[in-house]
């Protein structure tokens, strides 16, 4: 685990993915600092929040787009290795078949989490240094704000991992994780245009993964943070297994 | 008695549809150059997926160092191989690549990386990014990874693919110095049969998932020369017969055959000898094939 670790993090410093999730990140987030606006994507309704909430957590309500940032890191440390062909090397020399996915898997769940959590800390740094106290908030206050979305993005992750290792291509794996949330909005929206479906979409609306972020973030009661929660928990399970299983039992090309 | 390093054991993978390999038995001894051979898609790549952990087996056992199952599986780090085409992130120099996999093993003698460039001679190479390389240097930079860790058993799949003749002799040095210098036990797989006579010990033949054959490379040689074949109902008689009317560069072989290859020796004084001296002649002819003949007529046996 630590040497992979050591290995990966000498590859990736070397990859175009590790300067593309950078720039990105850190770019649009630099926008709401220079021009004092929240930015990002979202796919459901606006979110309804206090004036008196300052510009750094409306920003952290925003971080949909982290859902594609993401994608980045893991796509470079997985699909990147089925791409090249790697993976058989690693196998007949360092690792196991079973080793090789447990180490890959947490080794790229804890980096893009931490990839995560530090470009939205250098975020609020860079924002409280120029902007000052006016639009930004004290540390606990953003870093309550921030923890609150982690284990959605924790499952976002895992989901990404095990998409990554059933799919190995790279361009299925982008193709996927790019158009579900898009898929999961349409779809729901037609079922909210028809009438007898429509208190069904509108409750599972609610559970759209920007919708979800941003009540996290801001908004959300007690017992939608804690269902949110428990979903979490059970696609990081469910992600693991799958992906453990899919993994060992096929063949490596 | 020479030490077993691989042993494998009715060795069989089943896919869906076919079975690439079938009960396959080998033995590869300490220091051997072990040559894999077989037609495209005979299941040499299989076998070497088996035995390198790529590919679980469905039936039978791989035995390494001795040991088998979890313990097996613990000797791997003791095997270095190139299975297939070689496979390096192309955006990284060959130096890179190297420290990368150093890193996954725990490699921390980083000298290691310069030893294997310079021993495939792509010293020069050393910063060229893996996109930019030729097949050639591609297969090269595969065999200083497989050799990397210093490793006891080296495995190579098809290592000649792409090579031109000046890399192709050059490659052959260097299996011969890893053996001699190094003392590691290569096994090489190929389909072209010289090649690998050219440098490997011992042979194992196969084609259609099954082994044919497993020799080593004096009794392929003595399956290859020229001779005159005499199969008699005695052995003994016949070989004293023989060496009374000169012939002493002959080979007794089980079951009633002796293979004569003197070449002064006419068959016909021999077979009026053998008949005079009341030996029960069962058939006298001339042998001898060049070593693809010699391969196309083991794998027409199976085709049969």
């Amino acid at each position: 685990m630590i040497n992979m670790s050591k290995a990966e993090l000498y590859r990736i410093v070397k990859s175009r993915g590790f300067i593309l999730f950078w720039l990105l990140s850190i770019g649009t987030l630099m926008i709401s600092v220079i021009y004092h606006q929240t930015g990002g994507i979202s796919l459901g309704a606006p979110l309804d929040y206090d004036e008196s909430i300052k510009m750094d957590i409306r920003q952290t309500a925003m971080n949909f787009s982290f859902y594609f940032y993401l994608m980045i890191p893991v796509f470079t440390i997985i699909s990147g290795e089925f791409g090249e062909h790697t993976v058989k090397n690693s196998i007949t020399s360092a690792f196991s078949k079973r080793g090789f996915y447990v180490a890959k898997f947490f080794f790229t769940f804890v980096y893009t989490m931490l990839c995560f959590l530090a470009a939205n800390y250098f975020f609020y740094f860079i924002n409280k240094a120029v902007n000052g106290e006016e639009y930004s908030s004290p540390i606990g206050e953003y870093s309550k704000a921030l923890f609150a979305q982690v284990p959605l993005f924790m499952a976002v992750v895992a989901a990404f991992i095990f998409l990554a290792f059933l799919l190995r291509k790279g361009a299925a794996f982008n193709a996927v994780t790019i158009i579900t949330p898009i898929l999961y909005t349409s779809v729901l929206l037609a079922l909210y245009s028809i009438e007898s479906t429509k208190k069904i979409a509108t409750k599972l609306l609610n559970y759209e993964l920007s919708t979800m972020i941003g009540k996290l973030t801001i908004d959300g009661t007690d017992s939608y943070k804690a269902r949110c929660y428990a979903a979490s928990a059970a696609v990081i399970v469910l992600s693991f297994a799958l992906g453990y299983f899919s993994w060992t039992k096929r063949e490596i090309d | 008695m020479r030490d077993i390093v691989l042993q494998t054991r009715q060795l069989t993978k089943r896919y869906k549809n076919f079975t690439a390999v079938e009960g396959a038995d080998m033995t590869v001894y300490k220091g051997d150059i072990y040559g894999l051979i077989g037609r495209n898609g005979a299941g040499k790549t299989t076998m070497m997926k088996l035995v390198t952990g790529l590919t679980e087996a469905s039936e039978g056992k791989v035995t390494l160092f001795g040991k088998t199952g979890a313990a097996a599986e613990r000797e791997k780090r003791r095997i270095g191989c190139l299975i297939e085409n070689p496979a390096f992130f192309g955006n990284m120099t060959a130096y890179q690549n190297l420290r990368y996999y150093c890193l996954l093993k725990g490699i921390t003698d980083l000298g290691r990386i310069d030893d294997a460039l310079e021993l495939v001679q792509l010293s020069d190479a050393r910063d060229k990014k893996f996109r930019k390389f030729s097949l050639g240097m591609k297969q090269r930079l595969g065999i200083a990874f497989a050799v990397l860790d210093d490793p006891d058993i080296v495995i190579l799949d098809e290592p000649i693919n792409g090579l031109d003749p000046i890399g192709i002799s050059a490659l052959r040095d260097t299996f011969r110095r890893l053996a001699r210098e190094r003392g590691i036990t290569l096994i090489i797989s190929s389909h072209i049969l010289s090649e690998l006579y050219a440098v490997a010990n011992r042979f194992l033949f196969i084609e259609q998932g099954k082994v044919l054959k497993e020799v080593t490379k004096q009794e392929l040689d003595l399956e290859c020369s020229r001779c005159i074949v005499v199969r008699t109902d005695d052995t003994k008689k016949t070989a004293t017969l023989l060496e009374g009317i000169g012939i002493k560069d002959y080979k007794v072989i089980d079951g009633g055959e002796l293979r004569v290859y003197d070449e002064g020796a006419r068959p016909e004084v021999i077979a009026r000898t053998l008949v005079q001296n009341d030996v029960s002649l069962v058939g006298l002819y001339e042998s001898g094939v060049s070593l693809e003949d010699y391969f196309k007529q083991l794998v027409g046996e199976v085709s049969r």
